[in-house]
């Protein structure tokens, strides 16, 4: 009776030990928490700035139209003779001093859109915590200006100011049901895509949506979409990460018309 | 046990294993090709995961039936108890723990190729490097010899250097097939591809040159890279003469930073 | 990085405990337990003002995890074992067999230990969800107060119905008392089904809250009803209800395989050996029907959003399915295995085991169709001799089309299996018999044919189209099986018998294909949940509570197949003692057992040596 128990062990504990063998073989990929900032309310410019640098060239995603090229005003450099974005920040809107100018154009993109540029830009605030764009508009002060950004502003807009710190996250309330007619062209423009990938010819950004159809299958643009990460189309490899993965937010009937149509593009 | 080896169980099974790997190894690499359908090596893994059921599979057959398992058992049983056999007991027990030892160290010694992993081409640059103790801003930088001397000079001297220096790896006709590409891999840039210095400052081109591989940063798996930093072999002002080759050579306009008016970045 | 800024995900990384690779998570994890069981919360004490608490050495998150892996697994076996005991209750009633009355008080018997113990995880469930997540388990309980009272109060009910189920057996054995008896199995298994649709309700909503409640809906605000009957509430009900079954088979026949191993009579190997088969029939069975349930859950959850689908079948989850895959095919491989080793038994059944292995072609094939990864696994160098991670020719295996048509042929294949093991001993009398087997033929080509057309053919068209073509190729499959399985009825109606089938006359190594079975099914019950509730991500109720703890990432396949092996193993070993149990009450009743023995003429070699015992 030993004998079969011990073997019996044997069996369960091989089986076991296969599955997860075979579990551990395989590439290992964990699913990390969106990165939050983490501020106190008492935090110093210098930390801010620095905070503000990391997400305007990286996860920010900032640099995409505002590093190079025309598709929006680069915020490094001189713009059109105005001076670095803190200087010129505060000369830009009659009344609204240089902070609350770049917030409002952060969080409304378009209330203030500098002459010469069209309307693309996402409102930040779908990607970004309060505190992240607090953090951004510090560092674009910071870029030839003074910095008047402190605790305070985002202990307003934060609310839940708790001891010892605010945390805050993207908001992600999800938008029901279709909030328009489902005109796949009007589509692209009103959820932003337009802004980098155009329908026919050159695109902006990313690939253009000419032949996508062809290359892609409905599944794998529809995945593309809602995790831009998942790969990176021919050529645009170095761009990866560059799309937000924010889509998951378009209600789904809209979101099926796009895809839909990209993927009669054929 | 008179049977011809094809005849017997254990015989068949090995005829079986055997066949089902080299179908795995090389029927599915080679076969298909001669029909006209693209085939390519199949990978360790899933030679191994392919193998590991057919073994199962083997396993069942022999054992679904009471008198087939037998048949199967007795030479094994033979060769282990027998002591006629013990020439060939011998030799088994010294081979097989031999091969697992060897598979074993196989699998566990190092190698010079690198883990696998998502490789970044083109990398976003720093803001500023420090070349040769100097900092220099990248952003907003341009090759300042396309506004000082001659250009016809700066593309002969950069066809120099990029004969002496660059020809072996990316080619004499820039398109990354040199003498050596074939030992690289990733293999060196094509420059005619319009997916490489076309979509680039350069800026960028000069960071590349002078930094080299070991300048890549983490997403672009600098351990790949058999790039050479050049910024200790080659002045400034030469990797700028290189860079104007490059881009005279191909006829690609570099991408460049914020002008008035300029047409589209991708040419 | 500056003093004072921060970034979270810093803090997320798994601490150097989360993160073994060597078999020492196990036994770690098991000590940590038994301290657990030893010690209950004084170990997880709460810091005042967190959210958290914390657990020695394994962490909050997978003390928790094992204790509701463990609990759900004794769940799953409680509530799966009343439905077919009831059913097999019945059988014996109407068909006047003794046999299958003898063997539901035998299911039943295995039920009352088993019960209690899944009391015990339940409350060791508790207990640490209070200590370690006090604030979620205080917001959860706002909203579902009243279920939990209900709950409660269902749970009381259903322990004295078993109570009265198991110990009335003998008494109320006869006539109308007979009737009540079974009713009461009945009312067993619909307090059951409502205690598990409740809890469900509560993990379902932290998985698919209403659409209606947000970051900002306070729990008092939220609708009981609404909560409880959330979008994937129906399809978990329904997919569980049915992995019960499989599952209570399952772990029945791995009951009766060490029953049959452990005996020491005829007699008793024959009733084992006949028990291993009904569990095994009962489990393959409804595991056919449970991938209906899994596509309804896998729709709701797309249609609930869409980006925790994609994270679930395309994201960082993708992986798992390949797992799944392989799991899978080592459950039809050994369900078939186990049919035709028990062949050798049945008289008659020679005539069919030369095309065992032609069958056994199929299944391997389809195995290794099915199990082809899309993105596969190699090295530098041979990524640059495929050109990609996509292998040209063999990438057209890892698509869609090709793994429906493998998993069909399987299941046609395991259902041919059975059928063949059913005619085994049977000689059909009827005159239309050459008719009914030629029809029964064209049958499975045809339905092949069609499997196969649908699977070619949807390499041709864009994927919208290939979608619907999965389901011909199911309805295809469950129509052959249901034509074939009634002509098959009324074709051996009052067959000539070539022969008793001789239970208990089985080789030891089929018993073990049992138990391979039970725990591949345990396992892959624990990869399904951590499937389910991973796809969750960050989140304890999606996009409503953030988890803030420091284990808010999701971990990946390896580490938790760590803590599903564990959880495994400590089910087992506590099965494992319950079997124990079994067999201390049974051993009297066996023993005076001197009749001559059904099973009649076992080869020696299949007794085990007189020294075993």
């Amino acid at each position: 009776m030993l004998k079969t128990n011990l073997s019996i062990l044997a069996v369960v504990i091989g089986c076991l030990g296969v599955f997860t063998w075979v579990a551990n073989a395989i590439p290992q990929i964990q699913s990390d928490v969106p990165e939050d900032l983490v501020l106190s309310d008492d935090v110093t410019p210098e930390e801010l700035i620095a905070a503000g640098e990391e997400l305007y060239n990286g996860g920010g995603g900032c640099t995409a139209c505002h590093g190079l090229g025309e598709r929006a005003p680069n915020l490094l450099t001189d713009h059109a003779g105005t001076g670095l974005i803190g200087e010129r920040c505060a000369n830009r809107v009659a009344g609204e001093d240089c902070k609350q100018y770049l917030h409002t154009s952060m969080v409304d993109p378009n209330a203030y859109l500098v002459e010469g540029f069209a309307p693309i830009m996402l409102d930040a605030s779908r990607t970004l915590s309060s505190v992240q764009i607090w953090a951004l508009v510090a560092y674009l002060q910071s870029l030839g200006g003074e910095v008047t950004v402190s605790g305070a502003d985002f202990a307003d807009d934060g609310g839940a100011a708790a001891a010892g710190g605010v945390v805050a996250s993207a908001p992600a309330a999800p938008v029901l049901g279709p909030t328009g007619p489902l005109d796949p062209e009007e589509l692209l423009t009103r959820h932003t895509c337009a802004t980098c990938h155009a329908v026919t010819g050159q695109s902006p950004l990313g690939p253009s949506y000419e032949g996508m159809g062809s290359r892609l299958t409905a599944d794998e643009i529809r995945t593309s979409i809602l995790d831009p990460t998942a790969s990176a189309a021919e050529g645009f490899e170095a761009m990866l990460g560059i799309m937000p993965p924010i889509f998951g937010n378009i209600p789904a009937a809209e979101l099926e018309a796009i895809v839909q149509f990209i993927a009669s593009q054929r | 046990m008179n049977t011809k080896p094809w005849k017997h169980p254990l015989g068949q099974a090995a005829i079986v294993v055997v066949l089902a790997y080299v179908l795995f190894e090389w029927g599915i690499w080679l076969l298909p090709p001669l029909f006209g359908v693209a085939s390519a090596p199949v990978p360790a893994t899933v030679v191994l995961q392919y193998m590991g059921t057919v073994v199962v599979g083997v396993l069942i057959w022999v054992s679904d039936s009471e008198e087939r398992w037998k048949q199967f058992k007795a030479p094994i049983h033979r060769v282990m108890v027998d002591p006629r056999q013990k020439v060939l007991r011998t030799a088994l027990m010294v081979t097989i723990p031999l091969l697992v030892a060897f598979m074993t160290f196989d699998r566990v010694r190092p190698t010079v190729s690198a883990p696998a992993a998502l490789r970044s081409v083109h990398p976003a640059p720093p803001g500023q490097i420090d070349f040769r103790g100097e900092t220099m801003v990248l952003n907003g930088l341009e090759n300042p010899l396309r506004h000082e001397g001659d250009l016809e000079e700066h593309y002969e001297e950069g066809k120099r250097i990029y004969v002496q220096n660059c020809m072996p790896c990316h080619g004499d006709a820039l398109d990354g097939q040199g003498h050596f590409a074939s030992a690289f891999n990733p293999a060196p840039l094509s420059f005619q591809d319009p997916g490489t210095i076309v979509q680039l400052t350069e800026s960028f081109v000069f960071w590349r040159i002078a930094k080299g591989g070991p300048g890549l940063p983490r997403e672009a798996t600098p351990w790949d890279s058999a790039m050479p930093a050049w910024e200790d072999l080659l002045t400034a002002e030469e990797i700028w003469q290189v860079t104007i080759y490059l881009y005279e050579q191909t006829g690609w306009e570099p991408r460049t930073w914020e002008e008035e008016g300029a047409e589209g970045e991708e040419h | 990085m500056l003093p004072g800024v921060e970034i979270t995900s810093e803090r997320n990384v798994p601490k150097p405990g989360m993160t073994w690779r060597s078999g020492a998570g196990p036994i770690l994890l098991l000590g940590a337990l038994v301290l657990l069981v030893m010690a209950e919360p004084a170990f997880a004490q709460v810091p005042a003002g967190r959210d958290y608490g914390d657990f020695p050495v394994i962490g909050g998150r997978a003390a928790v995890w094992v204790a509701a892996q463990v609990h759900l697994l004794f769940a799953a076996f409680v509530l799966g074992v009343p439905m077919f005991a009831v059913v097999t209750e019945a059988i014996g009633m109407f068909g006047g067999d003794e046999r299958y009355d003898k063997l539901s008080k035998e299911f039943t018997r295995l039920l009352l230990v088993a019960y209690s113990a899944t009391a015990i995880w339940g409350g060791i469930l508790l207990f640490l969800l209070v200590t370690i997540y006090p604030t979620l388990f205080s917001y959860l309980a706002q909203i579902f107060n009243l279920s939990m009272w209900i709950y409660v109060g269902l749970f009381f009910f259903e322990s004295f119905t078993l109570y009265l189920y198991y110990y009335g057996w003998d008494r109320w054995k006869k006539g109308r008392a007979k009737w009540f008896h079974w009713g009461l199995g009945i009312a067993l298994n619909v307090w059951g089904t409502i205690v598990m649709f409740i809890a469900n309700g509560w993990l379902t909503y932290m998985m698919s809250p209403p659409a209606d409640v947000t970051v900002d809906t306070a729990p008092q605000m939220v609708q009981l009803w609404s909560a409880l009957t959330n979008a994937t509430w129906m399809p978990i009900n329904i997919h569980r209800l049915i992995a019960n079954v499989v599952f209570g088979g399952a772990v029945v026949g791995a009951y009766a395989a060490y029953r049959f191993l452990a005996a020491k009579s005829d007699e008793e190997r024959a009733h084992y050996d006949w028990m291993g088969y009904v569990g095994n029939m009962i489990a393959i069975g409804a595991l056919i029907v449970l991938p209906f349930a899994g596509y309804w859950l896998g729709r709701e959850i797309y249609e609930f959003n869409q980006q925790m689908g994609i994270t679930m079948m395309g994201g960082f989850m993708s992986w798992l399915w390949i797992i799944q895959a392989f799991l899978i095919g080592i459950l039809f491989l050994a369900g078939n295995y186990y049919l035709w080793v028990g062949m050798g038994r049945i008289p008659g059944a020679e005539r069919f085991m030369p095309y065992t292995k032609y069958m056994l072609a199929v299944l391997i094939v389809g195995v290794i169709v099915w199990a082809t990864p899309n993105t596969m696994i190699a090295s530098r160098e041979e990524f640059a001799a495929m050109g990609g991670t996509h292998h040209p020719f063999l990438s057209v295996l890892g698509l869609m089309s090709g793994k429906n048509t493998a998993v069909n042929f399987m299941i046609l294949t395991t259902f041919l299996s059975f059928l063949l093991y059913r005619r085994a001993n049977k000689e059909p009398v009827v005159p239309w018999a050459r008719t009914g087997t030629i029809v029964q033929g064209a049958i499975f080509v045809v339905a092949s044919a069609i499997v196969l057309f649908y699977g070619i053919y949807g390499y041709m068209v864009p994927t919208l189209v290939r979608i619907g073509f999965s389901v011909y190729q199911v309805l295809t499959v469950l129509a052959c099986i249901i034509g074939v399985i009634t002509i098959d009825l009324l074709m051996l109606r009052g067959a000539t018998s070539r022969g008793e089938i001789q239970w208990g006359r089985m080789p030891q190594r089929s018993q073990y294909a049992l138990f391979i079975l039970a725990v591949t099914f345990t396992w892959l019950m624990g990869l399904m949940g951590f499937a389910r509730s991973g796809i969750r991500q960050h989140w304890h109720v999606f996009e409503v509570i953030r988890d803030t703890s420091p284990w808010a990432a999701t971990p990946a396949l390896g580490y938790s197949s760590v803590v599903i092996s564990a959880c495994v193993l400590i089910f087992f070993g506590l099965v494992a003692f319950i079997f124990w149990l079994g067999s201390l009450a049974e051993k009297p009743v066996i023993s005076s057992a001197g009749r001559a023995s059904a099973a009649g003429g076992i080869q020696s070699e299949l007794q085990p040596a007189p020294s075993e015992g």
